[in-house]
């Protein structure tokens, strides 16, 4: 909101200050991956595509092509969603608007099982999936994740269905459709938003998770893009941080991009949190 | 069961197969793997029993008397069939046989008795050294011998001919099984580790700490940013954001390449004359200000956005009215919009509590706990000690138990939450089957 009663430049300057570090992390984080700077200096001075070179040479050997690790984060990332979004949707469904036996208790439970983040599972997934084989595989990286999200899912998407007007099932069901009809052709396209935004939440945070990966599948095969950069900056005695960030953007690029697409449907989860 | 519960039931089953197997389960499993040693010596599938010189040694450092730690440990000579079958193939039949008629069944608890033995039978080897030998053949030992079971070992020890008392042999079954067992000495062992409070300690202040640096962020953004024209607005917030959307390990790399030590601040202070050094990791201190600062910045931008959604949901008329009133920024500020963001408030501080109080990824990241254990918490004390340790045994029922304190404090703190947020309200009654 501007007003009249006060001028807004010396609060954009306190902004503009306070964001200065934030803001010199960005441009340098971008600028550094195409440039060469001389040692102690702080402004580059060479243009190179040197520090992308990751992306056409042949991998040391002991590590695995960039392109590899990429298709692996992508399934990852893609199968998590899928998993996550189908359950969310049919239990959301059935939380917000059907009838059965220990609904509350399920609520409940949902709303408390948000309160186990990773590590206070991860020990026992770790001893689980070695004791059925899924350890160092993406499968049980993808159900292990898609699991972790169930949670916020079901109840982002509870919410969506919330707002359904009832109107709308019950003049379906007055037309002789049955409830799991009303539910895939009328009330499904009203939560689309909903559903794209769900996806686009947990595609991001797929793509983007790191403890996972590293404990339950750390290995050449099945390694995603954090792991293998987390590996890279923790090898490497001497640090290339031009290396490090080029690595960096590529893995960040798809984030943003969909980012800057999607900037409204994801106000709408982060946003929405205060309304359960 | 109604028609109707069956169709609830099974919209929801996907989902209730999902949450029991990799919810219920692991929780239940934490629970269990805390109340055993499971660890990377022992294995996670069962053990085996086996009598070498280092279950020995623990057997005598478990107190067991020395006189039967060393009987264990000592070879004995036995006079049976196997060894007259091996003696038979080597230095011919007439000597098996003079041993089998006046020998069989008898021990010699060295191999001196058993030659001089040997050396009253006619048909003996000439040799000293065939006599040694054959001697040999006769030896039987407990020591580096595979037991399925402690059935199998408890034979086989009293089969050479060592008596075990019943305490003994219980003492011996437990000490040298090589796979896990249950104990509940880990909650002990936890609060015997010397740095323990002061993990519980660093626990509380990071929760603190970043809870405060979030919030305080957070609603100065949503607040700034409010009172800024649009365009300018919409820019501070996508920079104040993208932390919340960055992958953590870039984020992460980010501050390390701002805090090396020929990184951006030691290259600009330079200019000042300060020695390059490693500011993250140089002192404690400077490691705690840029943990706080690293998650403060991403708590940030989710205050900013709940806050920001929540300040333009107040009547933009009571503002007008203010104004018209003159009021100061500072007046609409403490009178309109702090009032409206008590709920917000309470919600961000419940929910980043919890979620605080076991994330640890950017700490792993950043500074992995240092320098020195200074910025060691809780969960990743957990991590460390289960997962990821320089000793290379991983003591996954150690870890579960620290992890299992989480566990019980987040429920307990969202069944205090269930209560403040007004659970019932969440509850809607269904409208078409009643």
């Amino acid at each position: 909101m501007t007003s009249s009663n006060f001028r807004s430049w010396p609060l954009f300057l306190v902004l503009a200050v306070i964001s200065m570090p934030l803001v010199i992390m960005y441009v340098y984080l971008f600028v550094d991956t195409v440039t060469d700077t001389t040692a102690g200096s702080l402004i580059p001075d060479r243009f190179t595509l040197h520090h992308w070179r990751f992306l056409w040479e042949e991998p040391e050997t002991g590590r695995v092509s960039i392109w590899t690790v990429t298709l692996n984060t992508f399934i990852f990332a893609t199968c998590t969603t899928l998993i996550n979004v189908s359950a969310s949707v049919t239990a959301g469904y059935a939380l917000s608007r059907l009838n059965m036996p220990f609904k509350r208790f399920f609520l409940g439970g949902i709303l408390t099982l948000h309160a186990f983040p990773t590590i206070t599972l991860i020990i026992s997934i770790f001893l689980i999936l070695q004791m059925i084989g899924l350890y160092n595989t993406l499968i049980g990286v993808i159900l292990v994740k898609a699991a972790l999200e169930l949670p916020l899912g079901i109840w982002i998407m509870k919410g969506f269905f919330d707002n359904v007007p009832w109107e709308i099932e019950m003049a379906g069901l007055q037309d002789g459709a049955s409830r799991f009809t009303v539910w895939w052709k009328l009330v499904l396209p009203q939560v689309q938003p909903g559903v794209a935004a769900l996806s686009v939440f947990v595609f991001l945070s797929a793509w983007s998770e790191f403890i996972l990966p590293q404990v339950l599948a750390p290995s050449g095969s099945a390694q995603v893009l954090s792991t293998y950069l987390s590996n890279l900056i923790f090898d490497d005695m001497k640090p290339d941080f031009n290396m490090f960030k080029s690595v960096g953007v590529f893995y960040a690029l798809p984030v943003i991009v969909i980012y800057l697409i999607f900037n409204k449907q994801l106000m709408n989860i982060y946003g929405g949190g205060t309304k359960g | 069961m109604r028609r109707a519960h069956l169709l609830g039931l099974g919209f929801l089953s996907p989902a209730l197969a999902i949450i029991l197997m990799l919810f219920l389960i692991p929780v239940l499993l934490t629970v269990m793997f805390s109340f055993t040693n499971m660890s990377t010596a022992t294995g996670i599938s069962g053990g085996a029993y086996e009598i070498n010189a280092a279950s020995l040694r623990k057997l005598a450092d478990a107190g067991a008397q020395e006189s039967f730690v060393e009987t264990l440990g000592k070879e004995s000579f036995v006079v049976d069939d196997a060894g007259i079958t091996a003696a038979a193939a080597a230095y011919g039949e007439q000597f098996a046989n003079e041993v089998g008629s006046q020998m069989l069944g008898e021990r010699f608890s060295s191999r001196r008795d058993l030659e001089r033995a040997f050396r009253k039978l006619k048909s003996r080897p000439r040799s000293t050294r065939d006599i040694k030998k054959a001697a040999d053949l006769f030896k039987r030992s407990v020591l580096n011998i595979r037991f399925e079971t402690a059935g199998g070992l408890v034979d086989a020890v009293t089969d050479n001919g060592i008596e075990m008392t019943p305490d003994q042999q219980e003492l011996l079954t437990k000490t040298i099984y090589t796979g896990w067992t249950w104990t509940s000495d880990n909650f002990a062992l936890m609060a015997q580790i010397p740095y323990v409070w002061r993990v519980a300690g660093n626990t509380v202040l990071y929760v603190v700490l970043t809870l405060a640096a979030s919030v305080g962020m957070g609603l100065f953004l949503a607040i700034t940013t409010f009172y800024l024209p649009s365009s300018a607005a919409s820019s501070f917030r996508a920079i104040w954001f993208l932390p919340r959307i960055l992958p953590n390990v870039i984020f992460v790399l980010m501050w390390k390449w701002l805090a090396w030590d020929t990184g951006f601040l030691s290259s600009l202070l330079a200019n000042f004359g300060v020695p390059p050094r490693n500011w993250m990791l140089d002192t404690g201190v400077n490691a705690w200000v840029f943990i706080v600062l690293i998650n403060g910045i991403v708590g940030a931008s989710l205050g900013m956005i709940l806050f920001g959604s929540a300040i333009k949901s107040i009547p933009q008329s009571m503002l007008h009215a203010s104004e018209v009133d003159g009021a100061s920024r500072w007046q609409q500020i403490r009178y309109i919009i702090l009032p409206q963001l008590r709920w917000p408030i309470m919600f961000i501080c419940a929910y980043s509590t919890l979620s605080l109080l076991t994330s640890f990824e950017y700490i792993l990241l950043s500074t992995d706990g240092g320098p020195g254990g200074a910025t060691e918490v809780w969960s990743l004390m957990a991590f460390h000690t289960a997962l990821d340790n320089y000793a290379g045994n991983l003591q996954y029922g150690l870890g579960a138990a620290m992890a299992l304190m989480l566990v019980i404090v987040g429920i307990l703190a969202s069944l205090v939450y269930l209560r403040i947020f007004n659970f019932n309200d969440l509850v809607a009654k269904p409208r078409i089957e009643q």
